[in-house]
């Protein structure tokens, strides 16, 4: 079984969609189902998973409850490119937000500093442009512009990342300098890449109060972490953070280094197709909302697999520690049908210190390339790397190429492990 | 009551759906979708022939060649003109580079311009000569007054828009190149991009040096544009590039030029492009010209009287349908980004429209103060599209609690 919020906070959540917004009365209908027919969690799971699509079709009116505008206080709105390329436009309330973040955060006791009553921390985010609700994809727009409802400053950013401008890397710097955040809200990619321009242009980022560094949007490689970890130093507390555009943070990084997931604001289940994975097992984490007033989430399929682990976390905290394993678009497929995931391939790679950046790749024939960025520490641990990567691929078949440039998606997120192989044959 | 011009079952994109919902596209201006008879003519190119033009005697050569000048002559046919005098461009805005680069202006050299222009028919004269522009009324109508008096100037150039993109406003042209004819032996350099795919113009008797327009703006091809003029003018430009194609004659002291229009169009061309216009042009000769004139109006009605009905939104441009086409551009109030709205109808509605600047941001920000959206509608487009167009923007605007007819 699941670790799960409470039944019957989900159960409420159920009610209240079900009278306050059209698209998900219609699908509970359509399935012949009541709120007064859902009593238990067998009961629950008759009401079929939610996707992006009917999001995305019923955004705004048919999603939106009942009472709230768009433009009502407090309501976030924003658009998302998706990192699967399914786009999504939606909307949060900034309390909801603020919650998610606090409850998920709380796990990381170097974090802990952040939470003054009365006060919010300052929020820079440095992550890729399409994930952003403003125009921060061009550098010709103000601070003010590229400032959120809820005061977080969206630097400035290229679509493509390493062909990004000098002169956007040095307003990145700048705004930063200016801003003087407490935290950096990252893509772990994108900051290492800044982090190289910075040491390049003699640069430094300091802070007036402590600077906390949330690492989300794609999945945080260690030859990203090695990178953010040693500009910044060992006291900057760097946290790897769990979240979706549509739902904000969904989990956090323990000062343990364990991933925990929100199960206090968020019902949970983890799903191989229709049944409920065993503990240490893969599945699609689907989540329903509690207490989401403006936008709720019934059995929403998230596309994200993750493992729920059965052993608990040294660190004490009570959120359920997890693995993300990526997504299905993301994982690479083995000649023997065998998936190897984007944490897989982290860990073969490890922090690699002669390497900056790199990606594997599986091409719609199912070929494998894997490409690195060289920089000027000493190579000789590149063989081993080539023959990790090839005992994890379970195939020589592999080309290995230094490079000096890698494309981003053109979503603006660099994908360190992508498969375009659709498992109809392999060479 | 369905008002087609043409069926939507010839253009294969109106026929897929996106999220369970139909293609209602809106965004004719910025370029129009494209009929089976032209897909089918590229298609043939490819899969039948695939030669080069103009290279060789061999008969796929031969053949491409034929097929590529016979759609010369149709382009031809629709404005009236001769087969030599139409040039094979990547685009409009590539037709009006070659004339502002090849009329070796200078500095000094006065040009005068719509304040409505794309900018492709201003920022090429800005390179070459002192650019001045004719402003108009604060719905987008050519202030003439003031045209008058900047004729005084005695310009070398006149580039002339003869329908805004922003705002579907058709100027006078007759009157404005009788204007300039009157008093001044200025080059008219027209974009065209926005007229001619809303009706035939004979070009011949319309009066312009050089006339630009583009194949993807009806229901043609992208990549191709057109530049028209008379022979002597196109004699007259310095070509902007050379190489292949443009020459009769090459030796290690020089060369002879072919003549025009092939001494502008240097390299292999889009030779695929330009046989699927030829189909395309064929197409729109064929159409009954008062009829097609009847099923703009009713869009250019249909776009303006669901403006005028909602409170939400200000009509950037004359609220009459006098001499316009079927393009709609829209404000809304300050707390509703219109990229958003796009974003929007295009998801949950299946509509496409145009956000931004269109290309024309100094007239767009004089007039709308920011970016506006803009509905653009087209042959295959009926006046049911624009109702379900509104209906949408009333569901967003209640959603984003503006105030709405209901």
């Amino acid at each position: 079984m699941s670790e799960s919020g409470s039944f019957k906070d989900v159960r409420r959540e159920v009610a209240y969609a079900y009278e306050n917004v059209k698209f998900f009365k219609a699908h509970m209908e359509a399935s012949s189902l009541q709120p007064d027919d859902i009593n238990t969690l067998a009961d629950f799971k008759r009401i079929p998973v939610t996707r992006k699509l009917h999001y995305r079709r019923n955004y705004p009116s048919g999603v939106l409850a009942a009472g709230f505008t768009l433009t009502g206080p407090h309501v976030m709105r924003f658009q998302s490119s998706g990192t699967s390329g399914e786009r999504l436009n939606s909307a949060i309330l900034s309390y909801d937000l603020a919650r998610r973040q606090a409850t998920s955060m709380s796990v990381n006791v170097k974090f802990n500093a952040l939470w003054r009553p009365g006060a919010r921390p300052r929020i820079c985010r440095y992550a890729p442009p399409n994930c952003s609700d403003v125009e921060c994809g061009i550098g010709l727009t103000t601070m003010e512009e590229r400032t959120l409802a809820d005061g977080t400053l969206v630097l400035p950013v290229a679509h493509d990342l390493l062909a990004t401008p000098a002169r956007m890397i040095t307003q990145a710097l700048d705004e930063i300098a200016a801003y003087d955040p407490e935290i950096l809200v990252v893509d772990p990619t994108h900051l290492a890449f800044l982090v190289r321009e910075a040491n390049k242009l003699g640069r430094t980022i300091t802070t007036t109060n402590t600077l906390h560094i949330v690492c989300g949007y794609t999945h945080l490689t260690q030859v990203a972490r090695r990178q953010i970890r040693h500009f910044f130093g060992d006291e900057t507390p760097i946290g790897n953070m769990l979240g979706m555009s549509e739902l904000g943070y969904l989990g956090f990084e323990c000062h343990h280094g364990g991933l925990h997931i929100n199960n206090q604001d968020f019902f949970l289940e983890f799903l191989n197709e229709e049944r409920e994975t065993a503990l240490d097992e893969i599945g699609e984490l689907v989540i329903s909302t509690i207490d989401d007033s403006l936008l709720p989430r019934i059995r929403y399929a998230t596309g994200d697999l993750y493992r729920l682990l059965s052993n608990p976390c040294s660190c004490g905290a009570t959120l359920p520690l997890v693995t993300i394993e990526g997504r299905s678009t993301h994982n690479i497929i083995r000649k023997n049908g065998g998936i190897v995931t984007p944490a897989d391939v982290d860990l073969a790679v490890a922090d690699c210190p002669a390497i900056d950046l790199y990606k594997l790749e599986q091409d719609e024939a199912g070929c494998l390339r894997f490409r690195y960025i060289l920089n000027q520490a000493p190579s000789q641990d590149l063989l081993t790397l080539q023959q990790r990567i090839s005992a994890l691929c379970q195939t020589r078949d592999i080309i290995f190429e230094a490079v000096d440039y890698i494309a981003c998606e053109r979503s603006g997120k660099f994908q360190s492990c992508i498969s375009r192989y659709n498992g109809a044959s392999h060479p | 009551m369905t008002n087609h011009f043409i069926e939507r079952s010839q253009f294969p994109a109106l026929m897929q759906e996106i999220d369970g919902r139909p293609v209602n596209y809106l965004d004719s201006a910025a370029t129009t979708l494209k009929p089976r008879v032209m897909i089918d003519a590229i298609t043939e190119y490819y899969s039948q022939n695939g030669a080069n033009i103009h290279r060789g005697k061999h008969r796929l050569s031969d053949e491409a060649s034929n097929a590529y000048e016979a759609a010369r002559l149709a382009v031809a046919d629709y404005i009236c003109a001769q087969a030599n005098e139409v040039v094979f461009t990547q685009n409009t805005t590539h037709a009006l580079n070659i004339v502002a680069q090849g009329l070796a202006l200078t500095k000094s050299d006065l040009v005068i311009a719509g304040i409505d222009s794309h900018h492709s028919q201003l920022l090429p004269w800005r390179q070459v000569a002192t650019l001045r522009f004719i402003q108009t009324d604060d719905y987008g109508r050519i202030d003439l007054d003031h045209f008058q008096t900047l004729l005084a100037l005695r310009p070398k150039v006149i580039a002339l828009t003869h329908c805004s993109n922003v705002t579907g406003v058709v100027h006078p042209i007759e009157q404005m190149i009788a204007m300039i004819r009157k008093q001044s032996d200025a080059i008219i350099v027209l974009d065209a991009a926005q007229s001619l795919p809303h009706g035939r113009l004979n070009l011949h008797t319309l009066g312009a040096d050089f006339v630009a327009f583009s194949a993807h703006k009806m229901l043609g091809p992208t990549g191709l544009g057109f530049l028209y003029a008379n022979r002597q003018r196109l004699d007259s430009l310095k070509p902007l590039q050379f190489g292949g194609g443009t020459v009769d004659w090459v030796d290690t002291d020089g060369q002879i030029s072919r003549r025009a229009p092939y001494h502008l169009e240097a390299g292999t061309p889009a030779i695929a492009s330009v046989i699927g216009a030829g189909a395309t042009f064929r197409m729109l000769a064929g159409f009954d010209e008062t009829a097609r004139r009847a099923h703009d109006r009713n869009l250019v009605n249909s776009l303006l009287s669901g403006a005028a009905s909602r409170p939400y939104l200000k009509l950037i441009g004359p609220s009459d349908g006098e001499n316009r086409h079927a393009i709609g551009a829209f404000k809304f109030s300050d707390c509703v980004s219109v990229g958003e709205i796009a974003r929007l109808l295009s998801d949950a509605y299946g509509i496409m429209c145009r956000s931004g600047y269109m290309c024309a941001q100094p007239f767009v920000g004089a007039l709308a103060g920011g970016e506006i959206l803009r509905a653009s509608a087209y042959l295959y487009n009926t006046t049911a599209d624009i109702d379900a167009l509104y209906q949408a923007l009333d569901d967003l605007a209640e959603c984003m609690g503006l105030p709405t007819i209901n």
